[in-house]
């Protein structure tokens, strides 16, 4: 079965909602893909719609977000796709788009004249001695159990890194009746405070955005929970599950671990284009290269959001406005000067909250304190890999020869969780990591050969 | 100027075994690539060791089919070869010589079969055909619609990721100079000696190698010469690891299939699907650049997979991938010394994996003077016509 759209849209988070309603409004036929069964994206993850939950996501800081959900979800011209993986994106000699998407129902195709990518990041993989143990998790895990599942994953939990976020997740896991044993930032206050007030000044039109880690502080204050600097969590303790989190000044009993030091733009689609990438923030992983219009290198294919690069939920809102103005333009259906004319207040926006999104990066530095690893700690999980296998082959190769003879990175991720990993190991800054290949999602054989 | 007696470009899986064989009777040897060892063709290839006759030989007329049934005597070679591999370099590559079928579906197919194994069998290789019962009672996997098998017992398969790099090791030990990442700007005939510049270095040398896959023609560009290997962008496809249920090198004599089960669990399905090679700015063939996957191949490709063993529908596809390799203008491939150019050698094209380190010994051995006679069906003099023009 195809579907012909003017527009798809790869994710249905903020920057993909955003996108979708502008060009909606626009009356352009649009598209919008997501894993999820419901809008929402990671930031508003939703619960499934059976669950009944008071007061979900009611926090005012999520106020515009939500607003933007529920308009999103309202607009039925807006053709939803959910629980749908796009596993492989082409561009047709004729210029227009396939994209071969995957569900437990098997595959179908949608075919459209500009696809924008809007497929958010996902939590950087750190490896660290125990890392692999039952109960370790990343911390944004953690939070889509939280928002999605209402689970406190753990009856005694440690959240340990060096990104802020980890404030506001502690803080959500005590509000909703689970224990924080510890919130544990590798980095020195100072250093967090000497950034923040470098850069703050840079910033200052978006100091607002540091409110709910300063109210995410009060919280676990009230509650008693530990918040300790200069405290990098270097081992996971146990045997068969997590026992205790391990930092300089002593162990830390707990059952469950949040691991959480920052954030990698999902790439896979863009790199199987071969469209130009950049090198993301201090958290490594690959951002896609853009025009003024959110344009990729490949003619037609925008991109939005944190696919882009990191920098949160309303960056991510106005770069999709932006994004969607673009396409809109570019087909016509507004003039460009109109679509340059309603898009400048969203750009003076988008370049304000990146200015911000650059001040967290510096805080949120995870370079200096990447735990030490072991020579048996898995850097590539999927295949097990250790770092004694990785070690000898260093030796000047490029990431995808390492691959080759070590395995690390041929599993089912994609190499998208060690990649980060194996690219710090070779400290090759010209590499461009793992060829991109299809399927961006593990899919059925018998799928694909009808 | 750093001083061998022979150089080698191309640092795959036949550039590398000349060296180990040519350094284990102690001749000074320097191996080059211009980026790691054993990432083009070497390592992207899926591992097959086929030593039936290929169906890409059947498929284009009885001429070649008799012509290329001549391989048998090498492929003789190999089987030996792989069995020693091993032991010889102390390393476990995951070689396994479980056995191979090429199976037919249709009574047309059937014949073809009959054909081929008679062929080989006059070649003395030791290859049978089988009904489709028994091809399920060795093989339990195998659709109820597989009429018919060829059956060697020799075949199987060895991990590509790992040989190329195992053997360029024990090179190295036995004094073999490798220099990775270094790309040949240019070659030159002075008097006896092959001098090769790069960027940091020269290297000169009375003998020379190029084993360079797809990328042969370029460098023997460099010399003057003619070599008419052209790429060619293949398909192949590595499911998730699931519980050892295929033991053997299965392939198709009338479809393109080959599968194999890897050590570590991933079934890997390929047998020879085109993909599409990207073109450089100038609109030449991109070699530095993975080809795209074409849906139909990839598509048809894993149909036969599924026809030939249907349990394979329910396992996911984790990663397609494509690579690049060399083709010969008859198909056969290319290895000896380029008779316009003495002391020049050239190694490619076609079957490179399974026959590569029978090729790289019989060139070791040529090189330093003992002649083998096998390498007579592939010489390059067959093509001399090509550089009756050229050279310098």
């Amino acid at each position: 079965m195809t579907n012909h759209s003017d527009v798809a849209i790869i994710g249905g988070g903020p920057a993909g909602q955003a996108a979708a309603l502008t060009l909606d409004d626009l009356k352009l036929k649009t598209v919008v893909i997501d894993e999820q069964p419901r809008a929402g994206g990671q930031i508003l993850r939703q619960p499934p719609r059976s669950f009944q939950i008071p007061a979900w996501m009611e926090d005012r800081t999520y106020a515009p977000l939500v607003k933007l959900l529920r308009r999103f979800e309202a607009q039925t011209s807006i053709n939803w796709i959910g629980s749908h993986s796009v596993i492989g994106l082409r561009r047709r000699p004729d210029g227009l788009f396939t994209l071969t998407l995957c569900s437990p129902d098997g595959l179908r195709l949608v075919t459209a004249a500009r696809v924008l990518i809007a497929a958010g990041c996902q939590d950087l993989a750190v490896p660290l001695p125990g890392w692999t143990l039952p109960g370790v998790y990343s911390a944004g895990g953690m939070q889509a159990l939280l928002k999605a599942q209402r689970i406190v994953p753990g009856g005694h939990i440690v959240l340990a890194g060096t990104h802020p976020l980890q404030l506001l997740i502690a803080a959500q896991i005590v509000e909703a009746g689970g224990s924080v044993a510890a919130v544990l930032f590798s980095q020195p206050r100072g250093t967090m405070l000497k950034a923040g007030i470098r850069n703050g000044l840079r910033a200052l039109d978006q100091l607002s955005a540091a409110f709910p880690a300063i109210r995410a502080l009060a919280t676990l204050r009230s509650h008693g929970v530990k918040v300790l600097y200069d405290a990098p969590i270097q081992a996971i303790c146990g045997t068969d599950r997590v026992a205790a989190a391990q930092h300089p000044g002593g162990e830390i009993a707990c059952d469950a671990v949040g691991l959480c030091y920052g954030f990698v733009s999902q790439s896979s689609l863009p790199r199987m284009m071969s469209a130009k990438m950049r090198k993301a923030g201090p958290a490594g992983g690959w951002a896609t290269l853009c025009d003024e219009w959110m344009q990729s290198s490949i003619p037609g294919l925008y991109v939005a959001g944190e696919t882009t690069g990191i920098a949160g939920a309303n960056a991510a809102m106005a770069s999709g406005k932006i994004a969607g103005f673009g396409i809109a333009a570019e087909l016509g259906a507004i003039s460009q000067d109109e679509a340059a004319r309603r898009v400048s207040r969203h750009r003076a926006n988008h370049r304000s909250l990146l200015r911000f999104a650059r001040l967290l990066d510096e805080i949120a530095d995870p370079r200096p304190f990447f735990p030490a690893l072991r020579d048996d700690t898995l850097v590539c999980r999927c295949e097990e890999v250790a770092l004694a296998q990785i070690d000898p082959v260093l030796d000047g190769r490029s990431a995808n020869a390492v691959k080759l003879v070590t395995r690390c990175g041929m599993g089912l991720c994609q190499g998208r969780n060690c990649e980060p990993t194996l690219l710090r190991l070779l400290d090759n800054p010209n590499d461009p990591g793992f060829t991109a290949r299809f399927p961006a999602r593990p899919v059925a054989i018998g799928d694909l050969a009808t | 100027m750093r001083k061998s007696d022979v150089l080698i470009v191309g640092g795959g899986l036949i550039g590398c075994a000349t060296a180990w064989y040519l350094a284990r009777e102690g001749a000074k040897v320097t191996l080059l690539d211009s980026g790691d060892f054993g990432m083009g063709a070497s390592g992207q290839n899926a591992g097959s060791l086929h030593f039936q006759l290929e169906r890409r030989f059947l498929e284009n007329g009885d001429a070649l089919a008799e012509q290329a049934a001549r391989i048998a005597a090498l492929s003789r070679l190999a089987i030996s070869d792989w069995s020693s591999l091993e032991a010889d370099l102390a390393t476990d590559l995951h070689i396994t010589m479980n056995g191979g079928l090429m199976v037919a579906e249709t009574a047309e197919e059937c014949a073809l079969l009959e054909r081929k194994i008679t062929r080989e069998n006059a070649e003395g290789l030791q290859t049978r055909m089988i009904d489709g019962d028994e091809a399920r009672q060795i093989a339990p996997y195998l659709s109820e619609a597989i009429c018919a098998a060829g059956y060697s017992p020799d075949e199987g398969h060895a991990d590509a990721r790992l040989v190329t790099h195992a053997i360029a090791i024990a090179a190295a030990k036995d004094g073999t100079v490798l220099r990775p990442r270094c790309r040949v700007q240019s070659i030159e005939k002075a008097g006896r000696k092959y001098v090769i510049s790069t960027a940091e270095e020269q290297f000169a040398a009375s003998q020379i190698l190029i084993a360079c896959g797809a990328w042969t023609a370029h460098v023997a560009a460099m010399l003057n010469l003619h070599i008419p290997l052209f790429p060619v962008g293949l398909l192949m496809n590595a499911t998730e690891r699931v519980a050892q249920a295929v033991p053997h090198l299965v392939q198709h004599v009338g479809r393109r299939l080959s599968m194999k089960q890897t050590h570590s669990g991933n079934l890997l399905i390929g047998g020879g699907w085109p993909s599409r090679m990207a073109l450089d700015a100038e609109g030449r063939f991109a070699l530095y650049r993975p080809p795209a996957v074409i849906e139909s191949s990839l598509r048809d490709n894993l149909r036969v997979a599924i026809d030939v063993a249907p349990m394979i529908a329910t396992i996911s596809l984790i990663r397609s991938w494509t690579g690049i390799t060399a083709i010969s203008a008859d198909q056969l491939p290319i290895v000896g010394e380029i008779p316009a150019m003495p002391g020049c050698w050239v190694a490619g094209g076609g079957s490179a994996f399974t026959l590569g380190p029978t090729f790289a010994r019989l060139i070791a051995q040529s090189m330093s003077g003992k002649k083998r006679e096998e390498l007579e069906i592939v010489a390059p003099s067959r093509f001399s016509h090509l550089n009756s023009f050229m050279g310098q």
